[in-house]
């Protein structure tokens, strides 16, 4: 497929699995400081941190402690922050815009209706008035762009570059939520069991939507340790970075070029299989001998290395080498420059 | 879906009883009797059954459905676009069968000659040395592309894809308007509105017996993969946008995807020993066929605009080697010049030896001094055109123009005399509309649309996009000017089944 078209692919994946991932954490943490009587710092900051939005945040409320309604409006509707529902939303559906020929009109419809009831009057509204369900909107918005991509894709390369930009960025996702907790999830803390703790954790699950699969699996009270485990580990909890980047590694195998038979060696491909097989030599000891933020940090860092590649091997691979793969050798005179026409291309109308 | 409320029980407001044509113009549904034109008598009355509540309720639910499934086209003011819908009206335009398959053969004729003229004109050029055409005007054309000449695309081919504008005048007669030989727009809206109407007005549509539109992707594929550059069914046809940001983009899009091409960008394309590219995740693989829309001095910066970012350099290249085929032909735009235009009679008459079956709008060339004093001299009962522009703009309408406009307009064609053309205010016809008050005639045009392949006649797509001018008294149906769209209904499909 052209290349270009594969990276809107790709980023459609992640826009739409950014958004469920922000529209999840906001409707879970607005729940869980009902429960508890937290220290102000803890109520909504982690969100902040996991969005890697501290600093614009803060700048922008004038204070280092942000509350509830003032981070919920800034997550929802701030075009200025990267990962706001808007932006996801917004980017979700450009993306979808240039590669309307390639996903199926049932997709088009959801992500471009979904947009449509955003940006207008409806959406600010049910904000104002029943924010769980606005949250539940975009939920639902998210499950039916999941479905219809299962249900009406051909299985083939954009149905497999949309899927490999979802897991990369919930295997980040996942890694960068454990990673606001990693201080306590080793910390024989006093307040083990204690109500506080308890909802700390159940908050953690909640935010990866794992709190019946982890019940499934420990029947024990979660504890911080087991927790990171089920989240970083478990081989069939569809959210953990163990599941993300095996499924990840398959599809691999399924865009990989192919050279007399064989899947040909692509640097990117192999730094993901590289970095499944280092997550998958993990078992719940081993996670806490050394230091598990190290660990997540590493992740995360290699996660964008990994799509770093994947932009070079699939994306935008450099004219020069295309020039030599189309056959003959390559030109004498220098190739032209590698225009990339941005997607923001400047408006030219030639139409009568 | 909220389309079909269901059928309630309560007195019906009438749909035309209140309607009266424009004394002036003609009315595409009613003569001036009042009555409806008893070829299209039936239609009439089925819209007339549904009620007048029930249709606004249908126009509404049109309306939304639109903006739903993103059938919009970009407006832009500096780099951001914003997208809005074609406003749509959902009172159909019929043209009875036997009135189109005369139309039809006029577009025919009209297509052959203007293919056989751009031949000629990168060719041999004999009309001009014969005289028949004045060669200065003709080479003075800003479409006319002096680096085309000696280059003859497959088949001989130029307008693969052409929109010809069509007007009636006040006794009901077409009359060519103008020519879109480039890239003319807006078939999407005519399988789109056709679409809605299926959904929104089946009860109205499924006994009139309306032609199918739906067959002009295939057409159009199938007429471009002929003049492939090797065989049909090894050739990589590609749709080439500017971007989404371009106002047509939703069509771009749409006609990629229902020929089941792929649609690209100047940027995913690269020509190599003369030989077109596109990236793709495996590699650089064979392009044969684009169906550009780009213009010519955009499509490549080696040879046009060399600051055009949208275009493919090499290209030009490739296609004097015949490498790959372009879709409009380069250089087109000599032959939909609108100082050319007033010349296509005789090109007709030069290639064809027939009489053109289609007439067209009296037109002065203000190039011409004794056309020029009369246009200067009677501004106020002219429509100035600019020969290279489109959209409806650069246009004067003389007769609702205020007085300084006229005069900027005079001092504009005096200062390049070959840059207007000006032509009398044709009364256009109508068409009943929905409007804020009732049902009200609003000005109308058609743009049918004429695909040319390998050998044989061209192929007329049976309809074709009716632009209305929503606003009243205007003459204006751009949808640049606040212009909207009808779905436009030839009726004969079924007699034609049953003979």
């Amino acid at each position: 497929m052209i290349s270009r078209v594969a990276e809107h692919c790709f980023w459609l994946g992640r826009y739409v699995e950014r958004l469920d991932a922000m529209a999840r954490l906001l409707r879970v943490n607005r729940i869980f400081v009902l429960d508890v009587e937290l220290p102000r710092e803890e109520r909504w900051l982690p969100i902040v941190i996991i969005s890697g939005e501290r600093e614009r945040l803060a700048e922008h409320l004038r204070s280092d402690v942000p509350e509830g309604d003032a981070v919920e409006a800034y997550f929802t509707w701030d075009e200025r922050s990267p990962v706001s529902l808007r932006s996801s939303l917004y980017w979700a559906r450009e993306n979808a815009r240039n590669i309307r020929e390639v996903i199926s009109l049932e997709m088009w419809e959801v992500v471009n209706g979904g947009w449509q009831w955003f940006d207008r009057g409806p959406a600010q509204r049910l904000f104002k008035k029943d924010r769980d369900a606005f949250y539940r909107e975009v939920r639902i918005l998210v499950d039916q762009f999941r479905g219809l991509s299962q249900s009406t894709l051909l299985r083939e390369e954009p149905h497999h570059f949309m899927g490999l930009g979802a897991l990369l960025e919930r295997a980040g996702q996942t890694a960068r939520t454990l990673d606001t907790r990693h201080h306590t999830l080793d910390a024989e803390s006093k307040r083990a069991g204690t109500a506080v703790e308890l909802a700390r954790w159940n908050m953690l699950l909640a935010s990866c939507s794992a709190r019946e699969p982890f019940a499934k699996r420990n029947r024990g009270l979660p504890t911080g340790r087991s927790v990171a485990a089920f989240l970083v580990l478990e081989r069939t909890f569809p959210r953990s970075v163990r599941y993300c980047l095996d499924e990840a590694c398959l599809i691999g195998r399924r865009i990989s070029p192919r050279e007399s038979g064989r899947p040909a060696a692509q640097p990117s491909l192999a730094a993901l299989d590289q970095l499944r097989a280092t997550v998958a030599g993990y078992t719940e000891p081993l996670l806490f001998e050394d230091s598990i933020h190290a660990l997540l940090t590493s992740v995360i860092e290699q996660i964008s290395e990994v799509c770093a590649g994947l932009h070079r091997d699939y994306f935008d691979p450099s004219l020069p080498d295309m020039t030599a793969r189309a056959g003959a050798p390559p030109p004498v005179k220098a190739a032209p420059a590698t225009e990339r026409t941005p997607v923001m291309t400047a408006p030219i109308d030639h139409e009568s | 879906m909220d389309a079909r409320p269901p059928p309630r029980r309560q007195q019906r407001l009438p749909v035309f009883s209140r309607y009266r044509p424009l004394p002036d113009a003609y009315d595409e549904l009613f003569a001036a009797s009042g009555r409806p034109h008893p070829a299209i008598a039936d239609v009439v009355a089925r819209l007339e059954a549904l009620g007048g509540a029930e249709l606004r309720a249908r126009q509404r639910a049109a309306d939304t459905l639109f903006l739903q499934s993103g059938v919009t086209f970009s407006v832009y003011s500096d780099n951001r676009g914003v997208e809005k819908i074609f406003p749509f009206d959902l009172i159909p335009r019929v043209i009875p069968g036997e009135e189109w398959r005369s139309l039809s053969r006029g577009l025919v004729q009209r297509m052959r000659a203007l293919n056989l003229f751009l031949a000629d004109i990168y060719g041999p050029q004999r009309i001009l040395n014969d005289g028949v055409l004045p060669r200065d005007l003709v080479l003075a054309s800003k479409g006319y592309l002096p680096q085309v000449h000696g280059i003859m695309p497959r088949g001989g081919v130029f307008v693969h894809v052409a929109g010809i504008d069509l007007v009636r005048d006040g006794d009901g007669r077409f009359l060519v308007l103008e020519d879109n030989l480039r890239c003319p727009s807006g078939v999407s809206y005519v399988l789109e509105n056709r679409q809605m109407l299926k959904r929104i007005l089946p009860g109205v549509f499924s006994p009139s017996g309306v032609y199918a539109v739906d067959a002009y992707p295939m057409q159009l594929s199938h007429a471009l993969a002929s003049l492939s550059p090797v065989a049909a069914d090894d050739t990589r046809l590609v749709v080439l946008t500017p971007g989404p940001y371009n106002s047509a983009y939703f069509e771009h899009g749409f006609l990629a995807r229902r020929m089941g091409s792929e649609l690209v960008q100047g940027s995913d394309l690269f020509v190599h020993d003369k030989r077109v590219y596109v990236k793709t995740t495996r590699g650089p693989q064979p392009v044969h066929v684009i169906y550009r829309r780009i213009d010519d001095e955009f499509l490549d910066p080696a040879v046009f605009r060399s600051d055009s970012m949208l275009g493919v350099r090499g290209l030009f290249e490739a296609y004097a080697a015949g490498n790959v085929t372009l879709a409009n032909a380069l250089g087109n735009g000599v032959a939909d010049d609108k100082a050319v235009y007033p010349f296509v009679p005789d090109m007709i008459r030069y290639y064809l030896g027939e009489e053109p079956l289609l007439g067209q709008v009296e037109t002065f060339l203000c190039a011409r001094d004794d056309h020029r004093r009369h246009v200067l001299a009677n501004l106020d009962r002219m429509v100035v055109k600019a020969v290279d522009a489109s959209g409806g703009y650069g246009m004067l309408m003389g007769p609702q123009a205020p007085t300084e406009e006229r005069a900027e307009f005079a001092q504009r064609i005096e200062a390049n005399p070959r840059g207007y053309i000006a032509q009398p205010r044709v009364e256009l016809s109508t068409c009943p509309t929905l409007c804020e008050n009732g049902i009200a005639p609003r000005r109308v045009d058609l743009r049918p649309y004429v695909i040319t392949g390998h050998g044989g006649d061209p192929w007329v797509l049976p309809g074709g996009l009716t632009r209305v001018a929503l606003r009243e008294g205007s003459y204006v149906v751009n949808s640049s000017q606040g212009g909207g769209s009808k779905d436009t209904w030839v009726l004969g499909a079924s007699n034609e089944e049953d003979t």
